[in-house]
């Protein structure tokens, strides 16, 4: 018993946000200490900054009450308009309004929009997935294994759907009025967006889902806990091609002309034929590859866990079978968040709390913003 | 070091662990309990060696303790004597502590694989991924299902869990606690056999269930080794022989003085 006392069995949840650059010209990301960030990436200054709190006992029962105490945030915010929408690890989902927390006014103004659902001090169960907004709601996924559908303007439920799985991590796909979703026990499953009714289109594989799905026409995309990324019809329902890794293919790949990027776990960066499965070529960075890869024109932008960002140029002959980069820019940090990549810059929140912007053109780290603020 | 570690031992222990759920029909409370009774049964020449030591030890308390009587004032000569007396009986008293500290870093491995295989969080479940073999028997495990029973293996804080951990934990000690003269060393030894389950019926509703669960089962498995080698429940009797001797022993000394 003495042996549970030794370190190194379980992690804390720290959460690895993603980055998106807004139409206002403003970055937002969440920080590893559950603080929602908007950030000017030409004056570098930090706009606004919110921290979500989470009510904790889990610290637990032997405390005289409850604590405050910031959460995880895993999933890339979702800019809508002057909203910005979050998911929590502590169960809530957030529209947090980009006027009234650039004045810091107590959270929620419900006159500029602001909300918070559950709107009591229930929650919903950890979300780790980003949220996704459509015309009129937004869709999460949560640990409680349901998938939500609430009104973009005041956070009500429009519905929530049978438990999918035991839990759902991953971020749903939206196509058209149907929604997407994988999940660990080995299914994608497409739901209505106007009632969250199961749809009769689905797959169910032998293996569990272990990245959320990415769809390419009719084409879904989606890495396997048996290190496999399997590629399947939507209108047959059936495994199109499967293409072995050498460890999970747990980034969400991305694909464009033909083309299936996909990150994996064992460090190498695959480029797969979408017709055929077949390899056309990779490139091994030394270290897992957990954020999904980038494409931006004809480069494609991969970064690896320990910090090395590779630039590709997609239209460059490999030599058998493997690609060189054009250029790698080093980060002091791990990487772990998705990445997002807008006018030759690659904005990266590492887990060493910092924004990063990357120059491609120079190949080079611009500018470096930390995110602890005291 | 860690890597070493990691190689050598968690890797080995975490991937069976998974194997035997996928197994057991993605039972991962089963697989637990399973892999306690193969660890258990692995190690079980080893326990034996301390058991045997222990009861040698439990064998010498009535000298032992005729010792402490004699020697209650003087605890250097005490010492001495005591140490003669182990000598003469060819026994090391630290001869029950060897096995089970070769036992630690199975224990810690196993300790580990189960926090691992939970993985409660995302970031387990990446890190968990650095440590899979690529059978086709621990890929096809996953996901793992934290249910078992009643309980939610990766959940915190059951209260049925945690009389089962106390109760069985004290059961176990209690076979082995020798009773003691020494007023201070029963003292100290009642509380042992108190705060011992005690905390870890606490540590139950502070860490996954899937660790409890691992706790009550290695304590289960524990008290049927001792039941089956020191034959019988040991000092587990209400009224144990070897207590109840010195006990009235005591009692005609204090008549006598009277």
């Amino acid at each position: 018993m003495l042996a549970s006392c030794a370190p190194g069995g379980a992690q804390p949840a720290q959460g690895w946000s993603g980055t998106v650059l807004n139409n206002d010209g403003i970055l937002y990301a969440a920080s590893m200490d559950g603080k929602v960030v908007a950030v000017n990436p030409s004056t570098r200054n930090l706009e606004w900054s919110y921290t979500i709190v989470a009510s904790s006992s889990s610290s637990g029962f032997m405390s005289c009450g409850q604590t405050s105490v910031p959460t995880a945030i895993y999933g890339t915010p979702a800019v809508d308009g002057n909203l910005v929408y979050i998911g929590s690890y502590s169960g809530k989902v957030y529209a947090l309004s980009t006027s009234a927390r650039s004045q810091n006014l107590p959270f929620p103004q419900t006159r500029n929009g602001e909300w918070h659902y559950p709107r009591t001090n229930e929650v919903i169960g950890d979300i780790v997935g980003s949220p996704v907004v459509s015309e009129d709601a937004i869709y999460v996924t949560s640990s409680n294994g349901k998938l939500y559908s609430l009104g973009k303007d005041f956070g009500d439920l429009n519905w929530e759907s049978d438990v999918l799985g035991e839990k759902l991590w991953t971020t749903p796909v939206i196509e058209g009025d149907t929604i997407y979703v994988s999940t660990f026990d080995g299914h994608i499953y497409t739901l209505s967006t106007e009632t969250g009714n199961l749809l009769p289109v689905s797959f169910e594989a032998e293996v569990g889902f272990v990245s959320s799905p990415v769809l390419y026409g009719d084409i879904i995309f989606v890495g396997s806990f048996d290190n496999k990324l399997c590629a399947i019809k939507i209108g047959d329902n059936k495994l199109l091609w499967e293409f072995p890794g050498g460890r999970w293919f747990w980034a969400t790949p991305v694909a464009k002309e033909g083309v299936v990027y996909a990150g994996c776990l064992d460090g190498k960066i695959y480029a797969i034929s979408v017709e055929t499965g077949k390899e056309l070529w990779e490139f091994d960075t030394e270290s897992p590859i957990v954020s999904s890869p980038v494409l931006m024109d004809r480069i494609a932008v991969v970064a690896s866990e320990s910090g090395d960002v590779y630039i590709f140029d997609t239209t460059t002959e490999p030599k058998d079978k493997v690609m060189t980069p054009v250029k790698t820019i080093f980060v002091d940090a791990l990487i772990r968040g998705s990445l997002y990549c807008h006018e030759g810059i690659v904005y990266i929140r590492a887990q060493d709390n910092c924004l990063y912007a990357l120059d491609i053109d120079k190949g080079n780290v611009s500018w470096k913003l930390p995110l602890t603020i005291k | 070091m860690a890597e070493l570690w990691s190689l050598i031992i968690l890797n080995p222990v975490l991937n069976v662990l998974i194997a035997l759920s996928s197994i057991l029909s993605n039972n991962f409370g089963l697989a637990i309990i399973a892999l306690t009774i193969i660890v258990r049964l692995i190690i079980l020449p080893l326990t034996l060696k301390q058991l045997n030591s222990t009861k040698a030890m439990q064998a010498m308390q009535p000298k032992i303790q005729e010792l402490q009587k004699k020697y209650a004032k003087n605890q250097q000569k005490l010492q001495q004597e005591m140490m003669r007396v182990y000598k003469e009986a060819g026994m090391n008293p630290l001869g029950c502590v060897w096995p089970m500290l070769v036992q630690f870093p199975v224990w810690i491995a196993l300790y580990q694989s189960i926090m691992k295989a939970l993985a409660t969080t995302p970031e387990n479940l990446l890190d968990l991924s650095y440590h899979l073999y690529s059978w086709q028997v621990v890929s096809q495990a996953f996901p793992l299902s934290s249910h078992f029973l009643w309980l939610d293996l990766g959940g915190h804080g059951d209260l049925i869990l945690a009389i089962i951990v106390g109760a069985t934990m004290w059961v176990q000690q209690k076979m082995t606690t020798a009773p003691s003269l020494d007023q201070r060393q029963q003292s100290m030894s009642n509380m042992m056999l108190l705060m011992m389950p005690l905390m870890f019926g606490l540590f139950v509703l502070m860490f996954p269930s899937g660790l409890a669960l691992f706790w009550a089962a290695s304590n289960v498995i524990g008290i049927v080794i001792q039941y089956f080698i020191t034959g019988g429940w040991g000092y587990l009797r209400f009224r144990p022989s070897a207590q109840a001797v010195p006990a009235t022993a005591s009692k005609r000394a204090s008549q006598k003085r009277s």
